[in-house]
């Protein structure tokens, strides 16, 4: 399999570093980002394959992301994994055009499924 | 009088002997008690008295002759009436008294005395002439009825008294209630209201009482969905119970309201009256609404590291060595089990908190219920290796329901069942579709219940009797189910016997009924 750019954002570094373990093995290059100021310019220069995000960031939130995303032609087409600890986290991601909703917490084997779905 | 002056007999000339006896007879004939006292002769005795005064003193006339009245009086001698009748006798005058006598036998009786004096042709006093009746009970009527309206009165002023104070006593209570109050005529006119709306609405008495409701305060009080209340409701004769208004009010702001409205009745008889009853619940909602905000940030934010927790136990599940001790593995997945276990309690305290609230949405939606049961199964036997978890029958159903509600009851019966049957491996899972409802039945072969456990095992907080000291847990998971099913229309129920396990059985309508979420 052909490994692919999987950009990674949540403003809790615990996440963050979970998910690249589990994602470790996949042969997939992961770019973890903290701050969510950074994930459109990310998203440019880098050119990712998938992102994941969490939706309660500081400063721009995960769902004000993803319709910036949808609404510019260039990335409207990138597969976006949403995932919150918030009970209405689906409802909402959906709303803003997430491809798949990661539920936390999430199971390992769930989570490659999920990914491997999206990047597929 | 025509008699005496043309009949046949003359009281002056010849025939005075036959006259006087006739006289004597026609006095005594009188039902009025008369005597005639000497005024000439020392004490004023008395030289005459007919049969009646006889009748009335109870003396016979022996005992009365040479008498001065007064012995009349007994001992009841400082009577003001006397004075009255020595000044007439004094002044040669007539006088009319009532006093206060007593026949012979002591009896008291009241006589109606009028006395006058005769004079002779020399302008003389030479007699008086005492006419008497006896208006004992004339007077006794008159003193029953002066005690009879005296008592009147006394009861009159007590039941006004009463009044007024069950008046202060009520009114008191209605001022201090802290609920606002408002007393309409039928065409809506405020009749009254209580300080506690007065100080909701920061409006004065003066532009309150007598003013029409809906011109209150610039018409803020003309609210639709009062009207509607009030026109349409109330005179069906059914009071309008908790009835939520929310209005902008120009000064105050908005407020949430519960509305009461009840026409007063008295003894069965509409007044025309109308008690409406006016709660401000604006803080009590926003209290509600931020204690389930802090509660939602709260189980967000716990959950944060518990995601991180767990991911970072599943990664070690999977890159144990293969030479690890047992200890070392058992461990780890006893580890895991305690996260999911930090995890349900941390969802069950946000359920509780918008259960209470009455704040539980369902987000409901079509789905494939056997599909949905096989998921929810499949999720958990992925964490409880050692319980056979089997499912049987099927509904074929197209579901209207919240999906993840349904999944999370399903996963509390079945945690239930592995956590209060350590010894007993087997779990059965029963679907059905019966009539109009699909039905679950989680069949565990653990410890059983009392039938008093049975009653009160759907209870917030409810713990059964040995299950406190042996399993961990707050008593609320199964409460949340109760609540959550009977928020679908359905119904949550168990059979259980001490030794023989349990069985969790419920229903919920395949179509949505009843509330919907937003």
């Amino acid at each position: 399999m052909a490994s692919k750019k999987i950009i990674i954002c949540d403003d809790d570094a615990g996440i963050v570093d979970v998910l690249e373990l589990m994602l470790e093995d996949t042969g997939h290059i992961v770019i973890p980002e903290l701050k969510s100021l950074n994930v459109k310019a990310l998203i440019e220069n880098k050119e990712p394959d998938l992102l994941i995000l969490d939706l309660w960031m500081p400063v721009i939130s995960g769902d004000q992301i993803l319709k910036m995303i949808r609404s510019n032609p260039k990335t409207m087409n990138l597969p976006v994994i949403v995932m919150s600890a918030s009970r209405d986290g689906a409802e909402i991601a959906a709303a803003a055009g997430a491809n798949a909703y990661l539920a936390k917490p999430f199971d390992f084997d769930h989570v490659l499924a999920v990914v491997e779905e999206c990047l597929n | 009088m025509n008699t005496f002056q043309n009949g046949k007999f003359n009281v002056s000339g010849d025939s005075i002997t036959d006259n006087f006896e006739l006289l004597t007879q026609a006095l005594d004939a009188s039902i009025s008690g008369i005597i005639i006292t000497d005024h000439r002769e020392p004490d004023n005795p008395i030289v005459f008295c007919n049969k009646a005064f006889e009748l009335i003193s109870g003396y016979p006339r022996a005992e009365i002759i040479g008498h001065n009245c007064r012995f009349l009086q007994g001992d009841d001698r400082s009577q003001a009436e006397r004075a009255i009748l020595s000044e007439a006798v004094k002044k040669g005058k007539e006088c009319r008294v009532e006093i206060r006598n007593y026949r012979k036998n002591g009896d008291l009786f009241w006589n109606e005395l009028y006395m006058s004096p005769v004079k002779n042709s020399a302008g003389v006093i030479t007699h008086f002439i005492g006419v008497q009746n006896d208006v004992t009970l004339r007077k006794k009527a008159e003193q029953d009825l002066r005690v009879q309206k005296s008592m009147m009165e006394k009861k009159v002023e007590d039941r006004t008294r009463e009044l007024r104070e069950s008046e202060a006593f009520l009114s008191s209570i209605i001022e201090t209630v802290r609920e606002g109050l408002l007393v309409l005529d039928p065409e809506f006119n405020v009749l009254s209201a209580n300080y506690h709306f007065l100080r909701t609405f920061k409006v004065s008495a003066e532009e309150t009482v007598g003013k029409p409701l809906y011109e209150l305060g610039n018409h803020q009080w003309d609210i639709p969905q009062l009207k509607e209340l009030l026109i349409k409701i109330l005179p069906t004769n059914n009071p309008v119970v908790d009835f939520e208004v929310e209005h902008d009010f120009p000064h105050i702001g908005r407020k949430l309201m519960l509305l009461n409205a009840y026409r007063i009745e008295l003894e069965g008889q509409f007044k025309d009256q109308i008690l409406l009853a006016i709660e401000d619940i604006t803080e009590r909602k926003e209290i509600e609404r931020r204690k389930d905000d802090f509660l939602s940030i709260a189980s967000h934010e716990l959950k944060t590291p518990l995601t991180t927790i767990k991911g970072y136990i599943q990664v070690l599940e999977r890159s144990v060595p293969g030479n690890v001790s047992e200890k070392f593995s058992k461990t780890l997945s006893k580890v895991a089990v305690y996260v999911d276990r930090l995890n349900n309690l941390i969802a069950e305290l946000l359920d509780m908190s918008r259960i209470q609230t009455g704040n539980m949405e369902l987000h409901k939606s079509s789905f494939d219920f056997d599909a949905m049961i096989e998921e929810a199964i499949e999720g958990i036997r992925a964490s409880a290796h050692d319980h056979e978890i089997s499912l049987t029958g099927n509904t074929g159903a197209k579901v209207t329901a919240d999906e993840s509600h349904i999944i999370q009851v399903i996963n509390n019966l079945l945690s239930n069942a592995i956590k209060y049957a350590p010894d007993s491996k087997k779990i059965e899972v029963n679907i059905a579709s019966v009539s109009e409802y699909v039905k679950v039945s989680v069949k565990d072969f653990g410890l059983g219940m009392s039938s008093e456990d049975k009653k009160r095992v759907f209870e917030r907080f409810y713990r059964g009797g040995d299950i406190q000291k042996k399993f961990p847990g707050m008593g609320i998971g199964l409460y949340i189910c109760d609540q959550i099913i009977k928020n679908h229309g359905g119904t949550l129920w168990v059979e259980s016997e001490i030794g023989k396990g349990s069985t969790f059985n419920f229903t919920i309508p395949k179509k949505s009924t009843g509330k919907d979420g937003k």
